[in-house]
Parts: C-alpha cells; structure tokens; sequence
C-alpha cells in the first residue's frame, strides 16, 4: 500500500468530509454518495448503534485504520459504548452483546465473506431477528460502509494502526440533507 | 418481484428497505452515466468479479445499461473464460483496470503502485476514483444479491418443510 493517497481530493474545504475527499473529483458521483450516507444513518430502518456494530464489523475485516477509529455521534447517542465496541470482535459470540447484535454480526460476515452467502443455521439466526426490510436496509448500508472503507484502502495513505478514537457527525458526512 | 437476485435487478430487491435504497439505486444509475470509464468496461469488471465470486448467476446475466457490440461479446466471454487479460481485442487501456479490478477483489491493500499509476495514467486521476467507487458499488451488489439469494432459499426450504 503506498504511503500516500493515490489520488487527492478537490482542495475544497466545505465541512464535509465526503465531498472534501477524493470522491469530490467526480461531481457526477459524489451528491449521490452523499445522500447515500445522509440516508444511511437517518432513514434505516435498524437502530444507529446496530448499524454502528455492522460498520465497525466492516472495517475490521477491511483494515481500515480511518474507519477503525471513527465513532458517529448518532450512535453514541443510541448507546454505542466503547465497552460493546470491544465485544464486536472475534469473540462475539461469547460476548454479552444482544441475539439481534450478534444476528447483525452474523449477516455482516455473511456479506464480507469469500465466498460471500448465508448458511441454513446462519439464515435461520438473521430471519429469526430481523424482517425483510430490516435485513434490506441492512445489507443497503453493508455496501455503503465497505464501499468507503475499500476505496480509502484502494487510494492508499493509512496511518499507522490504531488511530486514536474520534467521534464524527452525521451532518459532517452527509450533509444536511433529509 | 424477480425471482433471482443479481447485482442487476438488486434494486427492486432492496426497495423494502426505503430512501436509502433509493439513494443506493440513484447511484449505481451515475455509475453508468459519466465520461471517465466506457460502461463497457464497467461491465467486463462486474464479470471479472462475477468469475472470481464463482457466481454462475451473475456471470449469466446481461447488463441493460450497457449497450452491447459483437465486439464487446467476444471480450465478455474472454473475461468469464479469464483469458481477457492477453486477448489481442482489449484495448491497452483497459487492461490496467482489470488488472486493477483483480487486485481490488482479492484485497484492496494488495493494488500495486504499478497498477494504480497505469489506470491513473490512462483514465486520469478522476478516472481512478470512479473506478474504486464503481468496483466498490459492483462487489457489494454482487454479495448482497448472494445473500439474498439464499435466505430466498432457506425461506422456500422452511416453507417446504412446513407443507410437509
């Protein structure tokens, strides 16, 4: 991985951190990215703390060091704590975190997995936790949230391993929006 | 409701899930619209994956937004049979993509510079990170249309054993 970004972003400095990024260098693209994310964290049909739990499950089988160490406020605010950040791990399945936490951590891996695919016992867990549009709304923000986290691997320029933990707000990455 | 999803018809799949799948859709649609990358390419990474994932499915599944040629044929059975990266008909441009798109499905931190700087260099720098955005929004379709696929298939087995 090159020690700096392979491409660079637009040399705005609107306040928003997708626009502001390399993804500003393609207007046709990046309003949509936007609303995407804006989308992602205030109209899913899941809590922002589980959604926070798949994002984070995402970027540690990305190794993305950004992501890694990024919290979003609407999550703490819904009661992500750096205590379930720990359970979202290897160990989970021994971990405290609650069957529909667990059950998100079990489609997260079934979308990140080579091959990808939901097992019976896999399936049976997910569907037992979730109805059809939760699981869809799910898997919408899996994509967003690997999307980011592949593409700011695949321009390279990460930081040693960890970066501290920052809190970012939705507004900072998605706009004001609705 | 179409029976199998794909990355193709994954929209009307994820519809349920409201405006963020909308916004989801809205951009795929970009993806295809632009003037970095010939959807025609756009397409042969969507396949490229598609071999790699195993994905009969989706290898089988043609893509209304592109409009095909005879030659874009013969170049979407190179990249299926994995043979598109010496075949005489791929432009030299596109070849780096691929290449590109190879590298970005096994792991995005294993893109040599000498890749990144090719597409760079042909597409320009605008050009490499539609790429990364269109290969990002291609795999995750793929997957979840995988995932959707077989919850379809553990629900009908349930449903099997039910009526039994």
């Amino acid at each position: 991985m090159p020690a700096s970004p392979r491409a660079s972003g637009p040399g705005t400095n609107t306040g928003n951190v997708i626009r502001d990024s390399m993804m500003g260098l393609v207007p046709e693209t990046v309003e949509a990215i936007i609303k995407l994310n804006s989308d992602v964290w205030r109209q899913s049909l899941v809590s922002p703390s589980l959604l926070e739990t798949l994002r984070l499950r995402n970027a540690s089988t990305v190794n993305c060091v950004f992501c890694k160490s990024v919290r979003y406020d609407v999550a703490r605010a819904d009661g992500l704590t750096e205590e379930k950040v720990a359970m979202i791990g290897d160990g989970y399945e021994a971990s405290a975190l609650a069957p529909r936490e667990k059950a998100a951590i079990t489609l997260a891996d079934a979308h990140l997995g080579h091959p990808p695919g939901i097992s019976g016992a896999a399936a049976e867990r997910v569907t037992a936790a979730f109805d059809d549009a939760e699981i869809a709304s799910m898997l919408v923000s899996l994509i967003a949230f690997n999307f980011a986290s592949r593409a700011a691997v695949s321009n390279g320029g990460m930081p040693e391993d960890p970066l501290p933990v920052t809190e970012i707000s939705v507004i900072s990455a998605g706009g004001a929006v609705a | 409701m179409p029976s199998q999803a794909t990355s193709i018809n994954l929209d009307q799949h994820l519809a349920k899930a409201g405006p963020a799948a909308a916004s989801f859709a809205r951009l795929w649609e970009a993806l295809w619209q632009q003037d970095y990358l010939p959807p025609e390419l756009l397409d042969l990474c969507r396949l490229t994956f598609a071999r790699m994932h195993g994905d009969r499915i989706e290898m089988a599944v043609a893509n209304p937004l592109v409009e095909s040629t005879h030659a874009d044929a013969s170049l979407r059975q190179a990249v299926l049979a994995d043979t598109a990266l010496d075949a005489p008909a791929l432009p030299s441009a596109w070849r780096p993509v691929l290449q590109f798109a190879e590298y970005y499905w096994v792991d995005a931190q294993s893109i040599p510079d000498a890749v990144a700087d090719m597409v760079k260099g042909k597409m320009g720098e605008a050009g490499l990170v539609l790429l990364i955005e269109a290969l990002g929004c291609i795999d995750g379709r793929i997957r979840a249309a995988r995932c959707l696929r077989d919850l379809a298939t553990h629900r009908s087995t349930k449903e099997v054993a039910h009526a039994g």
